[in-house]
């Protein structure tokens, strides 16, 4: 057991080496490159670090759960644009304008059940026609992003309430509200993960389903709750950062399902399911938002940060494989 | 101690290196986040502009961005030129609105944004120094003024007929250019007649359309107008299919390289020339001026001049 133990150790503690290697390096080169004379470290800048991934990493940890269950949600990003669009008009309504602030909790509660609605249609989908997750999201991510468009064509989607941006700027004990929100859901998350019986299930689910469905889980319903999670969680990422912006363009959300996806791998998840943690996930996370930010803070454009972030993604996997399945997987050529 | 290590960090390098010594010098650092590098080339001959500009003027040191058409990344862009600090932001709007909120936090920091290009939702303008971009209002009455010149050469001022091709209604580009057009055509030719006007939708075949039925609807067209080129060129195909294209003036807005080719064959008279370099260092100049404390209008237009067949050989074609 013990060097199973210690494998895991060096698994999980893998992302967060990489990310003191990276605070390491933006701090030397941005001495060098850096036009400002800002440290890349600063107080600020780091508290600044954690609001900014909190739009991907909310999404990024219901992917975690979805992808230990050995399943995939590709339609995250659609599903952030529609509940964004429900958040941001539903303000506009008449009865919504006679509540006058009040309005506000009840945008956010039905930006939220859009997004429970949406992720409950790809669970039911996948539980009841037993098809494969990666290709019923593949379908609503079209579907959704239909949605989105037909909502108000190709023209943006607007409401500026100044209550809300000035809510949404706040500073809590120093943190973002942004940043509260990403903590309190990896609380919650963590705990559902590693203390309940539905976190335990998840695990079994995505290491053998046949085995789970002998031992007595019921393998619909808890991949329906889990779609439903992330549905969630994807509006709750919208409801966050769009109470800063008040508009959201149509094509908003794109490629956020890579990025949350990216993220979850990162830190370390397997892609086939029945491994894999909300902690590491945001290590992943974090990570990815360094990356952007240092390789900004050095003066590097837009187009080497995806390079990069995709070289290193590609390393990653690469050394994981070497680390846990030498021997086991190995291709015989 | 981190200040000295840092002073001393710097006086070794601007001993030893050439672009270290031009930090010494910058007396300005400004940021500029821009929409999206490379989804056209009017974007990216823009960026490749504004650095040259930046380049060139050793009291300037950039720090260019892009959002690549991303709100969040805009935002947070916005968020750490604010904390680097930097003296001014440029910003090119991804979505006039929703950067509202960002643009209000860097001038609550008391940094001055400059919008390029694009402008944002009135609802921000409190928070904004500047906006540096092409005056459309302008662009409609030089147009005017080409087609004017244009008949008095021919020597039919005094008799000619104009129809009239506008934007996309509702888009205030359009409606800018219609309103520049509308009012200085009677002003410099006022015995010219414009006898009917209808929206093309920025679109060539929508246009060519509406060329066509007025081909059939009147014998005598001397003169096209159009809010831009592309649809210049669908009014002029429309002509040229009727054979009618030989006596008409076509003058647009906005030269395509479409628009371009077709002056260089003689069909196509005249446009306006609005080039991503000058629009590029019209902004960087807009924020240099800010800083200097100069006086800036707070809608701060460059230059698009007009291009004819008679001096297109001082622009090159345009890129996009």
């Amino acid at each position: 057991m013990a060097p199973e133990k210690r494998k895991d150790l060096l698994k999980q503690g893998g992302i967060w080496g990489f990310i003191v290697l990276e605070l390491a390096f933006f701090s030397i080169a941005g001495e060098y490159w850096a036009v400002t004379d800002k440290a890349f470290m600063d107080f600020e800048n780091m508290l600044l670090l954690l609001k900014q991934s909190a739009p991907i990493g909310i999404i990024a940890l219901g992917m975690t759960i979805v992808m230990i269950n050995g399943n995939i949600d590709l339609s995250v990003g659609a599903t952030f644009a529609l509940a964004a669009i429900v958040l941001l008009d539903s303000m506009t309504w008449p009865f919504m304008q006679n509540l006058g602030d009040w309005a506000i909790p009840l945008a956010w509660c039905f930006a939220l059940l859009t997004g429970v609605i949406l992720g409950a249609i790809n669970g039911l989908i996948v539980w009841k026609t037993g098809v494969d997750a990666f290709i019923v999201t593949l379908g609503s991510m079209l579907g959704f992003r239909g949605l989105v468009f037909m909502y108000n064509g190709e023209q943006p989607t607007s409401h500026l309430n100044w209550t809300l941006v000035d809510f949404a700027e706040a500073q809590f004990l120093g943190l973002h509200t942004a940043t509260w929100f990403l903590f309190g859901a990896a609380v919650i998350l963590w705990l559902l993960m590693t203390k309940t019986l539905h976190g335990r299930n998840a695990y079994a689910i995505g290491n053998n389903r046949e085995a789970a469905v002998n031992a007595g889980i019921r393998v619909g319903p808890h991949f329906l709750w889990n779609f439903m999670l992330i549905g969630f969680l994807a509006a709750l990422s919208a409801v966050v950062f769009y109470s800063e912006s008040g508009s959201v363009n149509p094509n908003d959300g794109m490629l956020f399902e890579l990025w949350a996806i990216t993220a979850v791998v990162l830190g370390g998840t397997k892609l086939t399911g029945g491994y894999g943690s909300i902690v590491s996930t945001m290590g992943g996370v974090i990570a990815i938002q360094l990356l952007r930010k240092g390789l900004g803070h050095i003066g590097a454009d837009t187009s080497t940060v995806n390079l990069v972030i995709g070289l290193i993604l590609i390393a990653v996997l690469f050394m994981d494989r070497q680390l846990n399945r030498k021997g086991k997987e190995e291709l015989k050529v | 101690m981190k200040k000295t290590m840092k002073f001393a960090l710097a006086c070794t390098t601007a001993m030893i290196g050439t672009s270290a010594l031009a930090e010494a010098h910058a007396s300005y650092t400004i940021g500029i986040t821009q929409n999206n590098v490379g989804v056209d080339s009017y974007q990216t001959t823009y960026e490749q502009a504004f650095i040259a500009a930046a380049e060139a003027n050793e009291n300037v040191e950039v720090v260019v961005l892009d959002a690549g058409g991303d709100v969040a990344r805009q935002i947070a862009q916005m968020e750490d030129l604010i904390q680097q600090e930097v003296d001014a932001i440029i910003i090119w709007p991804t979505n006039g609105e929703a950067v509202i909120p960002a643009v209000r936090k860097a001038h609550q920091a008391d940094i001055p944004v400059i919008v390029t290009n694009s402008n944002i939702a009135e609802a921000g303008f409190d928070f904004v120094a500047s906006f540096s971009g092409p005056d459309n209002v302008t662009q409609g009455a030089r147009s005017a003024e080409i087609m004017c010149d244009r008949f008095k050469d021919l020597g039919i001022e005094n008799e000619a007929k104009v129809v009239h091709i506008t934007g996309q209604p509702g888009y205030t580009t359009a409606i800018e250019r219609a309103q520049g057009f509308n009012d200085r055509l009677p002003e410099v030719c006022p015995n010219v007649e414009q006898i009917d006007e209808q929206p093309g939708d920025w679109n060539r075949e929508k246009s060519q359309q509406v060329m066509e039925a007025f081909l059939v609807k009147y014998d005598d067209i001397d003169g096209v107008y159009s809010g831009d080129d592309n649809m210049g060129v669908g009014a002029m195909n429309a002509a040229i299919a009727a054979g009618r294209a030989d006596g008409i003036t076509f003058v647009g807005a906005t030269n395509f390289a479409v628009g371009y080719e077709a002056m260089a064959e003689g069909t196509y008279w005249g446009s306006i020339y609005q080039s991503p370099v000058d629009d590029a260092e019209a902004a960087l100049k807009t924020a240099i001026d800010v800083l200097s404390g100069e006086d800036v209008p707070f809608l701060n237009y460059f230059d698009t001049p007009k291009i004819t067949q008679e001096n297109m050989d001082e622009f090159s074609k345009p890129v996009f």
